[in-house]
């Protein structure tokens, strides 16, 4: 009996020919990431398990998302005091606010993730990473002081399930849409729990890093422990300019053993929205035709990439941001920012209506800019929509894809980007 | 042996209700976090110490306690400053689970559907070793799924940063 790719990496990190699902192991970790609100409490913890110098000061990644830039007074002395302890460790790779990004998007943009490895992160949307054909884990920063110290981490080896996507993508469907799709058709954090999802199939091996980027990244709204896309031709032209690291591509075997296997066509995926409140009520974007809301959100670790940001400027381009609503667009890092900036994507879009901000998790998290008020009715690009997520515990929040963000914007009802006049 | 009484929760208890989001910030600290602890689950409880106040060791939960995705510990800081000494669910969600491995609370899976024949208030008896809770208000009782030999040791080590620290000061492997 073969591994899956998962297996394999598991079965690789912790010095062992196999694995089987249900087993507990240490293993090797690749990298592991830390973000202002939480990482001065990871190094205190890490210093407090006797030891000054991290296991590699190269491969523990330091990142300034949450809290820039700083908005009140408190912030401002945690990243003070954040910048202080990271100074102190001789981290190598610090992302502060200048050289910012959210944290997934600069790990995996920045190279700090190998296929065929593992890396962790003191944030729940470290699955991003698998995007690449790593296991990414989301952890607390217990595990993180552990792994800064020992380079190490505990794993229960999880049971496998394939997702087998075949199709062609139709015009303004995207990634998110499978991952919402997926979400309704599963249910939120029900039968994936503590399961590793591998995509496969012709429709993600057309698929783009940043819809493979999206695609892992939910994988945490599903209870699942890690989702990954096996390493392709696509994977090494993205990490070829991105890290000089020697990696390898690691799959699955043909004879793998899966907890479940899904088939789905997305020949005929329809854009798709949760409702507010949770995940896993999901509905095609033609039940909410009309469906009025004030605030317009696109950003954060799930969509605020560069293909996102084209996607807005090409439906939105010589179009006005509707009067009733406020858009905010926040790109996932400066060099996403910049790339946007070049491209003319953020002049389309300023002309068209649309604030945009400095990279942050910005009002993904309920904490920094943005944050949805009393009665707020928001259409988000985001990964979450439960009660209070974005500020306000009085606001509702719909979640989509870019594309229906943006075409609803202009008409500032929910819109179907496949009939709106481009 | 513990014994106590229970709070039972209803489905999707989740982690952003029981740490609110406005306190995400903070630090991590079982006696700070345990004062605002559940303030977004149950209005009764959203007041300083309004769970922890209860008295409650235990709670029953049913589908995927501590949900909703989000890796904060202050979520098991919280409940542990609180008095919580162990909570029985059908499942758990994976951020927490992991989280409360590492600090030594039990988060004890029942096949049994416990949540249905308890009531909050009642009073619990857990004997970890057995992996027996017994319903001692209504006499029932529930096995629970074992724990795992490494969850045990950790929990016997009072949590994993004492694990690792003593592996760390013996020279001993971590494996």
């Amino acid at each position: 009996m073969g591994m899956t790719i998962t297996e394999k990496i598991m079965a690789r990190s912790s010095g062992r020919d196999k694995v089987i699902p249900g087993e507990l192991v240490w293993t090797d970790i690749h990298s592991v990431m830390t973000m202002d609100f939480l990482g001065r409490q990871c190094f205190d913890k890490f210093r407090s398990l006797g030891k000054t110098e991290v296991f590699d000061k190269d491969k523990v990644i330091c990142v300034s998302d949450h809290l820039v830039p700083p908005p009140t007074q408190r912030f401002a002395n945690m990243l003070n005091e954040w910048r202080e302890v990271v100074k102190e460790h001789n981290i190598t790779n610090f992302y502060d606010l200048g050289r910012q990004g959210i944290a997934h998007q600069i790990m995996v943009e920045q190279g700090h993730v190998l296929p065929g490895t593992i890396s962790i992160g003191t944030d729940s949307h470290a699955n991003t990473y698998g995007a690449v054909g790593a296991v990414g884990n989301a952890i607390g920063v217990t595990d993180a002081a552990v792994a800064m110290a020992t380079g190490k981490a505990w794993f229960r080896i999880p049971k496998s399930v394939k997702f087998n996507i075949t199709g062609k993508w139709q015009p303004w469907v995207m990634a998110k849409d499978l991952s919402l799709h997926i979400m309704g058709m599963m249910h939120w954090n029900g039968h994936l729990l503590y399961k590793s999802l591998e995509f496969t199939g012709p429709a993600i091996e057309s698929m783009s890093m940043a819809g493979r980027m999206t695609l892992c990244n939910m994988t945490v709204d599903l209870g699942a422990k890690n989702g990954i896309v096996a390493p392709d031709v696509i994977t090494e032209r993205y990490l070829r300019r991105r890290t000089n690291d020697k990696w390898d591509f690691v799959t699955s075997d043909a004879d793998a053993a899966y907890d479940m296997v899904y088939d789905i066509d997305i020949s005929d995926l329809a854009p798709t929205v949760a409702m507010p409140g949770k995940l896993d009520d999901t509905v095609t974007v033609d039940k909410l035709i009309g469906t009025k809301f004030n605030k317009a959100f696109v950003g954060t670790c799930t969509n605020g990439r560069l293909e996102d940001i084209a996607t807005l400027a090409e439906i939105m381009k010589d179009k006005q941001v509707h009067r009733d609503v406020n858009m905010i667009l926040v790109p996932a890092s400066q060099t996403v920012y910049l790339e946007a900036l070049q491209a003319g994507h953020l002049e389309t879009l300023i002309k068209a209506g649309v604030a945009i901000d400095t990279p942050s998790c910005a009002s993904c998290a309920g904490i920094h800019t943005g944050v949805a008020g009393d009665g707020d009715i928001v259409l988000s690009a985001g990964n979450r929509n439960m009660t209070g997520r974005m500020g306000s515990r009085n606001a509702q929040i719909y979640l989509t894809s870019p594309s229906v963000v943006a075409a609803s914007a202009i008409r500032g009802e929910v819109t179907d980007p496949r009939t709106f006049d481009i | 042996m513990i014994k106590g009484t229970c709070w039972v929760a209803d489905d999707y208890v989740m982690a952003y209700d029981i740490i609110t989001s406005d306190h995400w910030t903070s630090a991590i600290d079982p006696e700070e976090n345990s004062k605002i602890v559940m303030s977004g689950v149950k209005e009764e409880f959203n007041k300083i110490n309004g769970f922890k106040d209860k008295g409650f060791t235990f709670i029953v939960a049913n589908h995927n306690f501590a949900g909703g995705g989000k890796s904060i510990e202050h979520v098991i800081a919280g409940l542990m400053g609180a008095g919580i000494q162990a909570v029985f669910a059908t499942s758990f969600a994976r951020l927490q689970f992991r989280n409360a491995i590492n600090y030594g609370l039990p988060f004890v899976t029942s096949d049994d559907d416990m949540h249905l024949g308890c009531d909050t208030g009642d009073e619990l008896e857990y004997d970890a070793d057995k992996g027996i809770i017994k319903n001692l208000s209504k006499g029932t009782e529930f096995t629970s799924v074992p724990a795992a030999p490494f969850v045990s040791k950790v929990a016997e080590a009072g949590g994993l940063m004492n694990f690792v620290r003593d592996k760390i000061a013996k020279g001993e492997p971590i494996r």
